[in-house]
């Protein structure tokens, strides 16, 4: 055997989405872990979720359960989750409770119970829970007396990792704490915690320590469903390579746009198409889209706006292709509109659509309405954070088409939401003007990296079948400002007829 | 690997009643080394070994928060219980067993003691669900046929 397998640190699955990827791998084995967190922060679920993930037969699971929640209710509650097996539950995870132990005798007694009960089961993983009944409060003086925590959790971490077990101490602690022995030992140091902003409650979970493992620092939200945890990656920003050739245009599905843009957007181009309300943002984004699926190509639609039932029903009444691609699984639209949303949460829901389907195109509408859906917190680094997931789904290759709800005002040119033009490749924008006394549409594009484009307003109209661009305005002046007016020559040739 | 291959295989498919169980634990007293329990001294032995079992799960405090509540209910139905006492934390776990049988007869105390064992069996099977109930049980059947002396036997020398 070549030193390195000798040495190479296996990593066990944590059986928790994406928590994996944050731990740099996985779970070291043998290693002497702490899940640390405020009560209801989710520490043993994600327990559960690890012996779920690992436990065998053979190479068993004992979760040792020390006062706190009475074992009772815990396998009631905890059975209500997707991970729970109720056929392991009993030999493949063994519950063994401690109180006797730690309210009748010391800290060598539970010492010996636990080293016994390993000695007995050979176990793969072993979960003390809650350790910090066991360790008592910091200075309190009657556990101070008699309970020596240092060499406590000395000898616990030797045992443990000589019978070759990764271990899991679950504890209350809070922050300042951390110079508790527990954390000196501990390989590894799991922090989960909820941060609360006026009504929302964002759960959020750090790798505070991960011995011999390059984790993904800072803090990553999370979020427990049915299934238990789920964690979402804080995806660093990505490096997008843009073509230095000759790029491929990918239709946007209108006629005239396509003409104003030089052929198509630019495919792994973020495109951003703003507009006042009603002025058919969405609808281009479908035609977008569909236009992708003529071509034969996939694509995923995230809207934050409306249900998708009424998203469906209004796309499908223009392009009844639409619903047709969604069953034959070409097209996927997901609708994130839960409490309190990190924006990776939502990265990760369009990435893992984009990676099902192979994607190619896709669509995020409304920007205006992610922001609002996110939880307050988030939406204070809405740039920064949009940033990231711009950057990385086109990293990816997708091209991304954005839409934006911007306030229609006439006595100000307000082109695109200035928050977060800058991370766009190419603006396209949509504004009412009055004409003649009629309320008229008019689209610019007013930013198109590397590329050529219109400069001239077009007029459009939003019909039955979408949008279709008409005419431009050069007999015009102002109508930038909401109200154009007929140039002098032109009125002259009108009077003229 | 799949959990189906994780779990041990399923013993019984069907699901046994609360009945069936607390008659299998208790023939599992009748049946072990002393083999000449009577039926009521095998009841309470059963009792004592689930105690006992059940106990390294939940703890001694929540298996006797079982136990009690078990009796109780089986009390409203069963007048042979009521000199049965349950004596937390110690072995044998059943006390009153000879007086009642003294007083009641063989047959009415086995009978009194297995609706104890029956209306816990249920209350498990509420709280966790039958499955988990029963592989618990089974756990603690298994536990009782493979320890050395027999409840039965420790409660013949008590």
């Amino acid at each position: 055997m070549k030193t390195e397998e000798l040495t190479a640190i296996r990593s066990l699955p944590s059986g928790v989405p994406g928590l994996d990827t944050v731990l740099g791998g996985g779970l070291p084995e043998y290693s002497f872990n702490l899940i640390a967190g405020g009560p209801g922060s989710g520490k043993t679920i994600l327990a559960h979720q690890v012996m779920f993930a690992n436990a065998t037969v053979e190479r068993p699971a004992l979760y040792f359960t020390v006062l706190g929640e009475p074992t009772l209710k815990m396998l009631r509650y905890q059975r209500q989750f997707t991970y729970f097996d109720s056929e392991l539950a009993g030999s493949a995870i063994q519950f063994i409770n401690l109180n006797a132990e730690v309210l009748e005798r010391d800290l060598d007694e539970v010492l010996r119970r636990i080293v016994s009960e390993t000695e007995r089961a050979k176990p793969g993983i072993v979960v003390v829970d809650s350790f910090r009944t066991i360790a008592g409060q910091p200075g309190s003086p009657e556990r101070a007396a008699s309970l020596d925590l240092d060499k406590f959790v000395q000898r616990l971490a030797i045992h443990l990792t000589t019978w070759e077990v990764t271990s899991f101490l679950l504890g209350e602690y809070a922050a300042e704490e951390q110079r508790n022995p527990v954390f000196t030992v501990a390989d590894g140091i799991l922090w989960l915690s909820q941060a609360t902003d006026r009504n929302s409650v964002v759960r959020k979970l750090q790798v505070v320590k991960s011995r011999g493992r390059a984790s993904m620092p800072g803090l990553h939200t999370f979020r427990i469903t049915d299934g238990g945890l789920q964690v979402f990656p804080r995806i660093p920003e990505q490096t997008r390579k843009r073509a230095l050739q000759k790029p491929d245009r990918l239709s946007t599905g209108v006629a005239g746009l396509d003409e104003m843009i030089g052929g198509g957007v630019i495919a792994g181009d973020a495109v951003m198409l703003t507009g006042p309300a009603g002025s058919g943002k969405s609808t281009v984004a479908t035609q977008f889209m569909v236009a992708g699926m003529a071509s034969g190509e996939t694509g995923v639609i995230a809207v934050f706006e409306e249900y998708p039932e009424e998203y469906l029903a209004r796309a499908n009444a223009r392009n009844p292709e639409v619903g047709r691609m969604l069953d034959e699984g070409k097209l996927e639209l997901i609708y994130l509109r839960p409490l309190d949303l990190s924006v990776d949460e939502a990265l990760s829901a369009i990435l893992e659509s984009v990676e099902r389907l192979n994607a190619r195109r896709v669509v995020i509408d409304s920007l205006s309405g992610f922001e609002v859906a996110l939880a307050p917190t988030f939406r204070e680094d809405f740039r920064e954070s949009l940033y990231r997931l711009v950057g990385t789904l086109t990293a990816t290759g997708v091209t991304v088409f954005m839409t934006a709800e911007v306030s229609e005002s006439f006595s100000e040119a307000r082109f695109t939401t200035e928050k977060i033009s800058f991370i766009t490749d190419e603006i396209i924008v949509q504004r009412y003007i009055e004409m003649e006394g009629e309320l008229r549409r008019v689209m610019a594009v007013i930013k198109m990296r590397g590329s050529e484009h219109s400069h001239e307003f077009r007029l459009y109209d939003v019909t039955a079948r979408g949008v279709v661009v008409g005419g431009t305005l050069t007999e015009y002046d102002g109508i930038i400002t909401g109200v154009p007016t007929l140039r002098a020559k032109a009125v002259k040739a009108k009077r003229g007829k | 690997m799949s959990t189906a291959d994780r779990g041990k295989p399923n013993l019984s498919r069907e699901q046994p009643t609360p009945a069936q169980i607390a008659r299998r634990l208790i023939s599992s007293q009748r049946s072990d080394a002393s083999g000449g329990a009577t039926p009521a001294r095998a009841a309470a032995a059963a009792c004592d070994n689930l105690y006992r079992e059940l106990s390294r799960w939940v703890g001694p405090d929540g298996c006797h928060a079982l136990f009690t509540r078990a009796l109780a209910e089986a009390r409203a139905d069963n007048a042979a219980l009521q000199q049965t006492q349950l004596r937390a934390r110690s072995d044998p776990y059943v006390d009153g067993v000879a007086e009642t049988i003294m007083a009641r007869g063989e047959p009415a105390t086995a009978d009194a003691l297995e609706s104890m064992l029956v209306r816990l069996v249920e209350l498990l099977g509420r709280l966790i669900g039958d499955d988990m109930a029963t592989k618990l049980l089974e756990r603690s059947l298994a536990a009782s046929e493979n320890g050395g002396a027999g409840s039965a036997d420790r409660r013949e020398e008590a």
